[in-house]
């Protein structure tokens, strides 16, 4: 069963519709490249599966469970969309890392905070707080940072403060990584650090779901490819489909932009 | 009249001074805050109201805010007036509250809707987000025009006199009425020179502890 299920999303902003009936799956331990134009919808596709914006119609359904469904909206309290939000993880394009924090205390502040909720905190507390922690650092070091623990993200490089947004993003444990355009605020010099680590989580089958124009990169590290255009699905297949045999003439006009740099 | 019975004299008046500019700040940096949210709320009507009320504040004098609040409730409604110093400190946190109110909002509405986002994605509440991300990022921003504005306010205690509350130009002043020596005057100036250089000290030290991070 596929962990990821969407169907017919659609979202509207001042009566142009951005998003006119999206359909995609994403089986667990793959990943999903997303790509298009700019203007295309993908940006607010990733958006409404993080549910920062809400859908105007479609179904969204996480490991058979319906998390989203448009004909019922409006039934969503804060706490549901929180707990929902946790399905996904969302690196952004320009980071958003907390800057009064170090790199650190960005990983395990919302990991703590949400701890809290749990009934056993008050008696556990420290072997909780110590297990955040813990986990923190293994993934800092995952993504090559474990002595970058307590920089503050204006004494990191681009590339290292998008790192440090991944291992905050992988520290609450989402079923499904999301990556908005996660190289396109970055010098060419630091985008090869940022895909490496993408690449590492590929091979070790994370789900992940990544917007990004960087089209090697997306034919190499994807097992699937969406390439949305006006809103719409125009065609989504292996890397191999979209990449080599494209069928769409859009697809193919959309690529050779491309492959021209 | 010698300097010690003058500096008795100018200290009371300090103590009438220190007591509006504490109190004042006290009372109009929360009450500031409350007004913000109401400026920025969904509601359009509270909105517009407090939108308004900010304008009315800011757009008359204090002095005049002070005798009105000192006269009003008699001659308006026939009610006993406020004791003078109730008075001066009702006009004072309503008219600093409109001020700061306008600081908080400049300093929420400029923190990037991404810090917001990325809360959110994390799974934070809203108001864990507000107090957890926002607020320090806020209160660094805001730091240099609050310095601003709490430095007028040392100053602007001054017109309290206006319904005769003896703060410490009114007793300096009276030494040129009883005494025809004007030096007074200027001592207490020095006062005030050195509040604000005081104050002055504290915000700097605030900014050097805020700057760990930049926004």
């Amino acid at each position: 069963m596929a962990i990821l299920e969407v169907r017919g999303i659609k979202k509207c902003f001042d009566g142009a519709w951005v998003l006119n009936g999206i359909d995609f799956s994403l089986e667990k331990g793959e990943s999903l490249a997303i790509i298009g134009s700019s203007g295309s919808g993908k940006t607010t596709l990733l958006r409404c599966l993080n549910f920062l914006e809400i859908a105007d119609g479609g179904t969204i359904s996480v490991g058979g469970e319906v998390i989203f469904d448009g004909d019922n909206p409006s039934s969503f309290t804060e706490r549901e969309i929180r707990r929902k939000r946790l399905h996904f993880g969302l690196v952004f394009q320009s980071f958003n890392l907390f800057p009064q924090y170090t790199a650190l205390k960005n990983v395990t502040l919302a990991g703590e905070l949400l701890a809290r909720e749990r009934p056993d905190y008050k008696e556990n507390r420290k072997a909780i707080l110590a297990e955040i922690d813990q986990n923190a650092r293994a993934l800092l070091e995952q993504v090559g940072l474990s002595d970058k623990l307590d920089f503050y993200p204006h004494q990191l490089s681009g590339g290292q403060q998008q790192r440090v947004a991944i291992a905050r993003a992988l520290a609450q444990g989402p079923d499904i990584l999301c990556f908005d355009e996660p190289t396109s605020a970055l010098d060419p010099e630091l985008t090869g650090e940022v895909l490496r680590v993408i690449r590492g989580l590929a091979d070790k089958k994370t789900t992940m779901v990544i917007v990004t124009h960087e089209m090697q990169f997306a034919r190499e590290v994807s097992d699937k490819v969406l390439f949305i255009d006006n809103g719409v699905v125009v065609e989504y297949g292996t890397p191999e489909e979209i990449f080599v045999h494209p069928k769409e003439s859009r697809t193919k006009q959309f690529l050779e932009r491309y492959s021209g740099n | 009249m010698t300097f010690a019975a003058v500096t008795g004299k100018l200290l009371e008046g300090f103590g009438v001074t220190c007591t509006i500019f504490i109190l004042t700040l006290i009372l109009a940096i929360p009450l500031g805050l409350i007004i913000s949210f109401g400026s920025m709320s969904r509601l359009a009507p509270l909105r517009w109201l407090t939108k308004t009320l900010v304008w009315i504040i800011r757009g008359t004098p204090l002095m005049l805010q002070v005798i009105i609040v000192f006269y009003g409730p008699g001659l308006i409604f026939g009610w006993a007036s406020f004791p003078r110093i109730q008075a001066v400190l009702i006009a004072f946190v309503i008219n600093y509250a409109a001020y700061f109110s306008e600081i908080y909002r400049s300093g929420i509405e400029s923190i990037p809707k991404g810090q917001y986002e990325a809360g959110q994605v994390l799974g934070m509440t809203r108001t864990q987000i507000f107090f957890r991300v926002i607020l320090l990022q806020v209160v660094k921003r805001i730091v240099p025009p609050m310095s601003n504005e709490i430095i007028t306010l040392v100053k602007d205690t001054s017109l309290a006199r206006v319904i005769a509350v003896r703060e410490i130009i009114m007793e300096a002043e009276a030494f040129i009425k009883l005494e025809a020596i004007i030096w007074p005057l200027f001592y207490s100036g020095a006062f005030y020179l050195l509040f604000c250089g005081i104050l002055t000290l504290l915000f700097g030290y605030i900014e050097r502890k805020l700057s760990y991070f930049k926004v």
